[in-house]
């Protein structure tokens, strides 16, 4: 009983960071410029795809870079693109939601021709880091673990940014409230571009580690975790950092536990009853209330 | 023809259009009118006819399986041409992209049969892709050879229901998967003779074409003398191995059975290197049966195996299989997007177009308007020596009339359903079935 019980706790915390870093990101863009970013599901895809390019040489002989090398390198390329996403296009649309939601789907399936032409539809899979140790019974990979721990270090620093210093704290009024945030003289436009970096960054660790678990890198791979993001997100309360982690440890631990107690089959059903009953019931989420319209 | 003159009636907005709208339209119709009476005066193809015969080719084209078919075809189609054509006639062949969803496999086959006037149809990656399209074809009678899709309800509940509605429709590879669970089972008997081992698990996409295996195999693997020590299908969109991992690590098998076609293993063979997981992994991949598996999973891949039609082509299953790998590679060595290996679904479709080639022959027409009885019992007659294995098909009155039939060897196993093993530094083995060996099956060194 206390190993089925250990195992659950185990295998529930590893999915849960993963799937904290997958919506972090999301829920900040939301909060802070109201915009759906259909593109972060594909800007965890170019974290893969990235690292995969810097540390194998089965793409370009020269490049094989050690892990501590290619990570931070590879957060630091997903956030240019992300915030080159921005500044390069959502910047002159996000007044339309419409338009923005249509331009981030068009980045998103062109993302995916743009991996099918070059590398086609061969599924790529990496370890970060090799070998596996048992944790209270359980087995896990040391990529696992690595993730867990970057999870958490990534949100202690988020939180850190985002209360303890004036450039995070205006990203934190923004998405409390955009007019608030102009009238005490927050350059809005800036910190919409460094909230895109910021999730960019976040995008491009949880692409990382997601290939370096279980799934493969291959053109379509954005969707499940795109989709992952916005159940999360509108379970936590959109916008709510805080709220998005709460709930990425729900759905993480909801997923497993099913699995344990109903099978692999209905992994993902009971996380969308969730969101409907959240829906109908709790439409403003488990901490919806940081985000107020501006 | 109807449709092209209707088009024309409809209001003009071009009023300072030179030509008359009543002259043009007068053009137009009698033109349509003159082609349907050609077309009922000549009927479609037939042997004495003289414009090329059209293979209409259905797959996924941006998945490796889809794009191995394809250059089969085209590879079969310019071998026939240069050989004189079918009954005298140039061969060509429309590649349409299914993107393996059943609603674009049907309006893109309506294409096919409408407007590019195939007289054959071949392919068709996934089952239920095929059974959107079997209606359409048993509707026109347009021969359909199935030669990417295993699931048996494709034959049983179509043709199998109704064989004068369906009759057009044959399968020429692979074998059915009930058939597919029977050879499975068999192979687990040489596992078992081979390494001793006696206990299974059983894992599979929660998709239409495992179902068989699921229904099946379980039960002929107990009635071998087998234990049975864990089942469960996957959800298809599973990101975490990780309960998997420790499921099967307490039913602690000696193999286990997994058949993946939508969920790609990568995250199960990680696991299984890197804790050592002390069982075989075998039965079907999908995602393993393409070249560049082995070295996309930085090895993860070795010591598993997958059945595949053909076997990778490393094995002469017949005097065919090698020279059609070599002649592909040959072919294609520029062609950047054409996969190194045709894969299952390019044997299959290269020999599913000699099947048609023989079959037009005997039949002496291709008009499957006017005879279709000639054409089904020409295809019904054929005895073929294919690249992956000899080709006959079920008749009219057995289980699953016009399916791929098996063969088997003396001893009454199933033979053409060879599986290949990754090796360490990639290489492939044929390890199944006896006749097609090309080595034993290899247990992964840390068991």
């Amino acid at each position: 009983m206390s190993e089925w019980l250990f195992r659950i706790v185990i295998n529930g915390a590893m999915i849960s960071a993963l799937y904290a870093l997958i919506a972090i990101g999301f829920t900040m863009i939301f909060g802070v410029g109201g915009v759906l970013n259909l593109a972060h599901g594909a800007l965890i895809m170019a974290g893969a795809y990235v690292f995969l390019f810097l540390t194998r040489t089965i793409f370009l002989e020269a490049v094989a870079l050690p892990v501590l090398v290619a990570v931070p390198l590879t957060v630091a390329v997903v956030a240019g693109l992300s915030y080159g996403l921005y500044v390069g296009l959502v910047r002159y649309v996000e007044d339309d939601v419409v338009i923005t939601f249509l331009a981030t789907v068009i980045v998103a399936t062109a993302l995916t021709e743009l991996v099918l032409g070059t590398l086609g539809d061969q599924p790529y899979d990496f370890t970060v880091l090799a070998g596996t140790t048992a944790v209270l019974g359980t087995t896990v990979s040391y990529t696992e673990l690595l993730g867990f721990v970057v999870s958490w270090f990534a949100i202690g620093l988020l939180w850190y940014y985002v209360t303890q210093t004036d450039g995070g704290r205006s990203i934190l009024a923004t998405s409390m409230s955009e007019r608030g945030a102009h009238l005490t003289g927050v350059d809005v436009g800036s910190v919409r571009a460094r909230t895109w970096l910021i999730a960019g960054g976040l995008a491009g660790t949880a692409g990382i580690f997601l290939v370096g678990g279980d799934p493969s890198a291959t053109p379509l791979m954005w969707l499940h975790p795109l989709a992952l993001a916005f159940i999360i997100v509108v379970i936590g309360g959109i916008g709510s950092i805080k709220g998005s982690i709460v709930a990425a440890y729900g759905i993480g631990y909801l997923e497993t536990l099913t699995v344990e107690l109903l099978g692999q089959g209905f992994r993902g059903i009971l996380s969308l009853v969730v969101l409907v009953v959240v829906l109908l019931v709790l439409p403003q989420g488990l901490y919806g209330r940081e985000f107020v319209h501006g | 023809m109807t449709n092209a003159t209707n088009n024309t009636t409809g209001p003009s907005k071009n009023s300072k259009s030179s030509v008359g709208r009543r002259a043009f339209l007068g053009t137009v119709g009698s033109a349509a009118v003159a082609t349907t009476v050609a077309g009922c005066i000549e009927g479609r193809g037939g042997a004495g006819a003289s414009g090329p015969l059209t293979i209409g080719h259905l797959a996924p084209l941006e998945i490796s399986q889809g794009l191995g078919s394809d250059r089969s075809a085209k590879l079969a189609v310019d071998e026939i041409n240069d050989d004189g054509g079918i009954a005298d006639r140039d061969v060509e062949v429309v590649s349409a992209n299914t993107r393996a969803d059943p609603s674009t496999t049907h309006s893109e086959t309506e294409r096919l049969i409408q407007e590019e006037e195939v007289d054959v149809l071949v392919g068709t990656f996934s089952s239920e892709a095929t059974q959107a399209i079997l209606d359409l074809v048993g509707e026109t009678g347009v021969p359909f050879l199935i030669t990417g899709s295993a699931a048996p309800t494709s034959i049983t509940e179509f043709i199998g229901q109704d064989y004068e509605g369906y009759k057009s429709v044959f399968r020429s590879g692979p074998i059915n998967s009930n058939l597919q669970a029977e050879a499975m089972a068999d192979y687990a008997e040489y596992l078992s003779d081979l390494h001793g081992w006696s206990s299974y698990g059983f894992l599979a996409d929660d998709a239409a074409w495992t179902k068989p295996f699921s229904n099946l195999l379980p039960d002929k693997l107990e009635s071998r003398g087998f234990d049975v020590v864990h089942e469960d299908r996957l959800s298809l969109g599973i990101d975490d191995f990780g309960p998997v991992v420790s499921d099967l690590s307490s039913a602690d098998p000696d193999a286990v059975f997994r058949f993946f076609a939508h969920i790609i293993g990568g995250g199960l063979l990680g696991a299984w290197h890197q804790e050592q997981l002390e069982f075989g992994i075998e039965g079907i991949h999908v995602a393993s049966m393409t070249p560049g598996f082995y070295e996309a999973t930085e090895g993860a891949a070795t010591y598993e195996t997958t059945s595949q039609s053909g076997a990778a082509g490393v094995t002469d299953i017949t005097d065919k299989t090698i020279p059609f790998v070599d002649a592909y590679q040959e072919t294609y060595a520029d062609d950047d997007d054409a996969p190194s290996l045709p894969m299952y679904m390019g044997f299959n479709t290269y020999d599913a177009i000699y099947v048609y080639k023989n079959a037009i022959e005997r039949a002496d027409t291709a008009d499957y308007e006017g005879s279709l009885d000639d054409i089904v019992s020409a295809l019904l007659e054929t005895d073929h020596t294919g690249t992956a294995g000899q080709i006959s098909f079920y008749g009219a009155d057995s289980e699953y009339p016009h399916d791929l039939q098996e063969t088997r060897d003396d001893d009454g196993k199933i033979a053409n359903f060879p599986i290949t093993q990754w090796r360490p530094e990639g290489e492939i083995e044929c390890v199944y079935p006896e006749a097609y060996r090309t080595d034993d099956h290899v247990a992964p060194h840390w068991m």
